[in-house]
């Protein structure tokens, strides 16, 4: 992690009509960091992430990435920029979409030859050196729907790297997976994260957010309540919104005991 | 009968043949200026948005005959075009508005997902539009486009008012010299069916090999 701030985030605010998805919403994510973002759904965590390629406007505050002031308002920013921007910030989703009428090669080499005029051979060789790292270079020529939610994820993430991206930004990248099938996604994020690539992952694998990010953000009701080192955050949280909402998550079966214990109690004392 | 069939057959088959090339170049016509409809509907300029709407809901109001007519006899005028020439125009003009539809509804069809995982990796819209969802609404506009085709081939018989002797004017005529209405228009009918039966059976074949070419 170096001291350069490559993603700037001041104040933020984003709503959808008049619903607030997130308000005055501040971080900085530096070269190399790994910023895991988790909360409960509806806090405003995957509106956020996809503010910073410009996917979604916002509607107060700045943002400012790699260099580039993006400005409140639905006006899209300059081609030029807007292009530098999704040229250097890679994207995985939830739902991994992939382009279902291209092999995985060429779900791969598409962006590369389209957008940076990339030669195809020298695309077609990057491309399985990427599918080699994700460990998926002998299923080159098949179709998406014929892998695994894994597997579609681990091309998906090839197919973000083959930009040559400096930030990736996850969303819920393992969220629609079986869970046998978590660890090898994982796996290729932790990899990134080892190789030096900034990060910002939304998730809800609290374990690996502990281990892989060197900051965890938590957003709940439509704010940041909590930031900070991982490990400190995810295991000395300051604020109560923020140890409800990790006991709940850590001890699913414990947290609801207990709450209907204290519902009970408070049945029995009327 | 069947003397008869025989005998006008060779006239059917100059028929088929203006009816084949009337075919032809209305469904290019149809199917450029659907596409340019179908874009103007999706586009975020207003304008453009009102022009394709209005241009739609006004031109699949009115008969194909009545436009036919219209662009016989008034534009046809003005411009001094060809019967051939107006009713590729007139259908053409009318079947854009049934393509066009069928577009953007196939456009619209493919998950925002695509637009945005494409977005994210810097393709312009363009670029979008042409290596992400039109290869995946082909599926979608197959189906449909094949039946408009149907009627685009049934509405070519429509351009035997206007004198062009595409296969409907041959039975017409031959039916004018045997004095047999019934079985001239029956062998046309029996031709139109054949016509339409080999087309569809050739698109269906083509929907499979793409099919099969991308699992």
């Amino acid at each position: 992690m170096s001291n350069e701030v490559v993603v700037s985030i001041r104040n933020l605010t984003k709503r959808f009509g008049k619903t607030v998805v997130f308000e005055d919403v501040s971080l900085d994510v530096h070269r190399s960091e790994v910023v895991a973002i988790v909360g409960p759904s509806g806090a405003g965590k995957s509106t956020l992430i996809r503010c910073v390629n410009r996917l979604h406007p916002f509607d107060e505050g700045s943002l400012q990435v790699l260099n580039h002031q993006l400005n409140k308002g639905s006006q899209f920013p300059s081609k030029q920029v807007l292009n530098d921007i999704r040229t250097r910030v890679g994207m995985v989703f939830q739902t991994f979409n992939l382009f279902p009428h291209l092999s995985v090669l060429e779900n791969v080499i598409l962006a590369p030859i389209e957008v940076k005029k990339v030669p195809r051979k020298q695309a077609i060789q990057q491309a399985m050196e990427l599918l080699d790292m994700v460990g998926l270079s002998e299923h080159a020529n098949k179709y998406p729907k014929r892998m695994s939610g894994g597997q579609q994820q681990r091309v998906a993430i090839a197919r973000a790297l083959a930009m040559e991206p400096e930030i990736m930004l996850f969303d819920e990248p393992t969220s629609m997976l079986d869970p046998e099938l978590v660890g090898e996604v994982l796996d290729a994020i932790q990899r990134l994260a080892k190789d030096g690539m900034t990060l910002m992952l939304v998730t809800h694998e609290m374990q690996f957010a502990k281990e892989v990010a060197d900051t965890v953000v938590i957003m709940a009701d439509h704010r940041i309540i909590e930031k900070g080192p991982s490990r400190e955050v995810l295991e000395n949280p300051r604020t109560g919104r923020a140890q409800a909402f990790l006991k709940r998550v850590l001890n699913p079966v414990h947290a609801t005991e207990l709450e209907r214990e204290v519902a009970v109690g408070h049945g029995g004392g009327r | 009968m069947l003397q008869q069939w025989v005998q006008y057959f060779p006239d059917m088959m100059k028929g088929v043949l203006i009816t084949l090339k009337l075919t032809g170049s209305s469904l290019v016509v149809a199917l450029v200026f659907g596409f340019i409809l179908a874009l103007m509907r999706l586009s975020t300029s207003k304008t453009l948005n009102l022009i394709g709407t209005w241009y739609i809901e006004i031109v699949r109001a009115v008969p194909v005959l009545v436009i036919i007519f219209l662009a016989y006899y008034s534009l046809g005028n003005i411009l001094t075009l060809s019967g051939f020439t107006a009713a590729v125009v007139s259908l053409g003009a009318f079947y854009a508005t049934q393509y066009g539809e069928i577009f953007r509804g196939a456009i619209l069809g493919v998950d925002k997902g695509q637009t945005e995982a494409a977005s994210a990796l810097g393709m312009p819209s363009r670029t979008i539009m042409r290596k992400v969802i039109l290869p995946q609404a082909f599926f979608t506009i197959l189906p449909p486009a094949t039946n408009q085709l149907s009627n685009l081939i049934k509405d070519t018989s429509l351009v035997f008012t206007i004198g062009i002797s595409d296969l409907m004017f041959q039975a017409y005529s031959a039916a004018s010299n045997n004095f047999l209405p019934l079985d001239m228009l029956l062998e046309a009918g029996v031709i139109y069916f054949v016509f339409y039966l080999v087309l569809s059976k050739l698109l269906a074949r083509w929907e499979l090999n793409v099919q099969r070419s991308r699992s």
